[in-house]
Formats: C-alpha cells, structure tokens, sequence
C-alpha cells in the first residue's frame, strides 16, 4: 500500500487522532471520582492553610480523610465545598454583575474564624485563593493561593513562598475607601492597613491576584458589610452560612 | 542477545542521554530539589520513553513519512497525559503531580522521547524499541536521582523529606547551602558530572 498518499495520510491521522481522543475520554471518565476526591480534598487542605489551623504540608502529612475530618468537625455548620470549577463559574457571574454575595462560599469556623475565596486570572492560568477572616469580619488572619501554570520561582511564589502569605495576616479589609484591599507593586505605603507589598519578578501574577482579590471582595461586600456592621458578628456570620447551604 | 544487552546498558552508561548527548536539561535543572519529585519524574519519564517506543514501533511500517512527526508528537502527548492522569487520581502522588506542575506536561518537549523515537523506534522491532525507550528514560532517571540526592542533602539537609543531619551540627553553626537549592547549582553539577563521566570513559573525549 501506498503509505505516501494524501487520502492514506488523512485517513491515518483521522483515526489516530480518533482512537487517542477516546482512550483519553476514557481514562478520564473513570479516574474522574478518584481524581475529584483528591481535589476536594486539596481545597479543604488550602482553605485549613488559610485559617491557620496548620500548616499546608501537615494536611499532606495525615492525608485526605483526617482533613476532611478536622474539616467538618470545625466547621461551624455546614457547606458545600466549591471547586476550582465552581469558583470559576462564580467569577462569571461576577463579571457579569449578576452576581448576589449570598452566593459566594462563606467557610465558617467554630472559632470564629471565616473563609472566603478568591479567583482571577494570572498570567499563563487561573490563580485563586482563601482568605481567612477574624471575628470581626475586617482583620485579615491568613491566606492560601494557588495557581494552574505559573512560572516556577516566579509567579508560582504566590503558592510557594510562605513569607508572601506571612503579608496577609493582620492586615485589614476596609469598605469605602478606595479598594477593599490591594497589592501594590513597589511595596505598600507604611502604615496603609489593607495592602500587602507584590512579588518582585512576578508583576503580571501580582496584577491578576491583585484584580481577582478587589473583585470577589466587592462581590462579597453586602454580607461582609453587613457582618462586620452587626452588633453581635456571630449572628451575621450564621446568616451568610445559611445562605451558603441553600 | 548481545545487542539486547547493549541497548539497553549503552543509554544507561556510554550513551547517557544528560551527560553525553545533552538533552534534557531544562527539567533536570527544574526538579531536582528533592529526591522525591525527581524519583517521580524520572519514573514518569521512563514510562513515557517506554511506551511511546513502543508504540510508535508498532505503527513504524503504517505511518505516512510526511506526518510521522505529529503522529509521534500526538502518541507522546497521549502517553504524557495518561501518566499525568494517574498521577493525579492516588492520593500519594497527586501532591507529588501538583508540586511538579507544569514539569509533567512538559515531558512531551523533552527531547529524549522524540529523539529516541525519531532515532530507534522507527527503524526497530517493538521489544528492543521498547528497551531502549526504557533504558533512555532510566539514564536520564539516574543523572536526576544523583544531582537532586546531592541537591536535597546540601540544600535542605533532607533525603526523601527525613531530616539525616542531625540537628548538632545545626546548633554548632552549619547552615543549610541557599546556593544549592537554585536551579544554576544543578548546571554547575551537571558539569561536574559529565566531567567525571568523560575522565573515566576516555572513548568520549575529543581528539
């Protein structure tokens, strides 16, 4: 057979491309549920990471089960835990602005302590996040971010360099003036309390972390507003987690 | 039997292909800080080799010449991806596959699977094809085992993640190597390597 001819070539890369395509479909249809688990679990592990309940390699170091456990034994209530992919569905709506802040995943601990996330766009992918609000809904305890495709040692030290994530505790998220919070490059003003200083050699990563973070804590401001403004923040905070498991 | 054995002993020792052909460098120099990514990504990789030569040698007599390279580049990518996959779905590698990101995906371009695909599997029968493949993948493995031992040993005083120096030499004012743990020390040992590789083996040097 004439291996050089067009109809071969195109007939053989058709079915090459038919049969890979399906044995990709394949495998990840049945690996799916073991893979989503793992998921599931890295999200609960990052969202811990970022109300201080440990650090991130701990959550590694007693696996999947024990984490979701801690998870749900120190959770105030109940909450569906909302993937990368729900996240992303979410930052649409933020876009859009048909977004209402009930929505958005409130993660509520018994000690008071609540978790909000974060999602935007980086320079090569996704990058998202937790941030772990005090009692009073204002000052900032800790953050967890992540990314999909960041530059190794550049971009990805928004996950990979602790001392970035340091940055963000104590700091505060204040409504009404200006942003709610931000990363500034080339460091944040002294004594400016809602703004962290930006990676140096990751200015696009820092810009997209910096736009996700400003646009999901606006989209969160009636219910973080509103729970900072209650006389008694614990009520506030049980309304928000209602909303969240309807 | 001979040639088997040399197939599979010449890319392991004469025909390494990091010290002596040079490829591959990019992800040696990236994940070799610690044993254990490099231990995963040297298994990756040797997967990878594997049964892309393999494949590709089973299909060598069906493929049109003028597209054999994107035939080769879509059963690379196929092999990549499914190694990828797994990695995610058991709960002990998937932190293993996060924290070499974007590494994984980037086993397609390393130059070893389609050079060795390009270079043997397609002028070969499948089983020594498959070897080969195989015996590339753990010679590129060993250089990376070798350089993220020294790495992880130096730069972290760890090996797989278990603390070896004791903490009395801690206290008695060593420091843990800051130099060691970036990527420009892995070239420099690379160089070391490949130095002691062509003192010994005298067949390698230039004239």
């Amino acid at each position: 057979m004439n291996t050089n001819s067009n109809a071969y070539t195109v007939i053989y890369t058709a079915i090459v491309v038919i049969v890979v395509a399906a044995t990709l479909a394949l495998v990840s249809q049945k690996l799916g549920p073991m893979q989503a688990a793992n998921e599931k679990a890295e999200t609960i592990s990052q969202i811990l990471t970022a109300a201080q309940f440990g650090q991130k390699e701990h959550w590694q170091e007693i696996g999947n089960a024990q984490t979701i456990k801690f998870f749900e034994e120190n959770l105030d209530g109940g909450a569906t835990v909302a993937s990368t992919a729900d996240l992303k569905a979410l930052n649409y709506k933020i876009k859009d602005g048909s977004i209402n802040a009930e929505e958005l995943p409130v993660y509520s601990f018994k000690n008071g302590v609540s978790v909000i996330a974060v999602y935007g766009a980086g320079l090569w992918g996704p990058v998202w996040g937790y941030i772990a609000l005090d009692k009073d809904f204002k000052t900032v305890v800790g953050a967890y971010f992540d990314h999909e495709s960041e530059s190794p040692g550049l971009g990805g030290k928004i996950k990979d360099d602790a001392s970035f994530r340091a940055r963000f505790a104590g700091k505060k998220v204040i409504y009404g003036e200006g942003e709610p919070f931000s990363i500034v490059k080339g460091g944040a003003p002294e004594g400016k309390e809602n703004a962290v200083d930006a990676i140096t050699g990751a200015t696009m990563t820092s810009k997209g972390l910096n736009a996700a973070i400003v646009s999901w804590l606006n989209a969160y401001r009636t219910s973080i507003e509103a729970a900072q403004n209650a006389p008694d923040t614990l009520e506030g905070m049980a309304e928000t987690s209602n909303a969240e498991e309807e | 039997m001979g040639k088997m054995k040399e197939t599979i002993l010449n890319p392991i020792l004469k025909g390494n292909p990091i010290t002596v052909l040079v490829l591959g460098i990019c992800s040696s120099l990236a994940v070799t800080v610690e044993l254990k990514g490099a231990l995963v990504m040297a298994l990756s990789v040797t997967v990878v080799t594997g049964l892309s030569s393999l494949v590709c040698s089973l299909l060598r007599n069906t493929i049109p010449n003028r597209v054999r390279i994107i035939v080769q580049l879509v059963v690379v990518a196929l092999m990549v991806i499914l190694v990828d996959q797994f990695l995610k779905a058991f709960e002990a590698t998937y932190s293993i596959d996060k924290a070499l990101s974007v590494y994984i995906g980037l086993i397609i371009t390393n130059c070893i699977v389609m050079g060795r695909i390009e270079a043997f599997a397609l002028g070969n029968k499948p089983l020594p094809s498959f070897l080969d493949g195989l015996a590339n993948g753990l010679g590129y493995g060993m250089i990376l085992i070798v350089v993220a031992f020294v790495r992880e040993l130096l730069g972290s005083g760890t090996l797989f993640g278990l603390q070896v120096i004791p903490q009395c030499l801690y206290n008695a004012g060593y420091v843990n190597n800051g130099l060691v743990i970036l990527p420009p020390f892995a070239l420099i040992l690379l160089g070391c390597i490949i130095w002691v590789h062509r003192s010994i083996d005298k067949s390698l040097q230039e004239k």
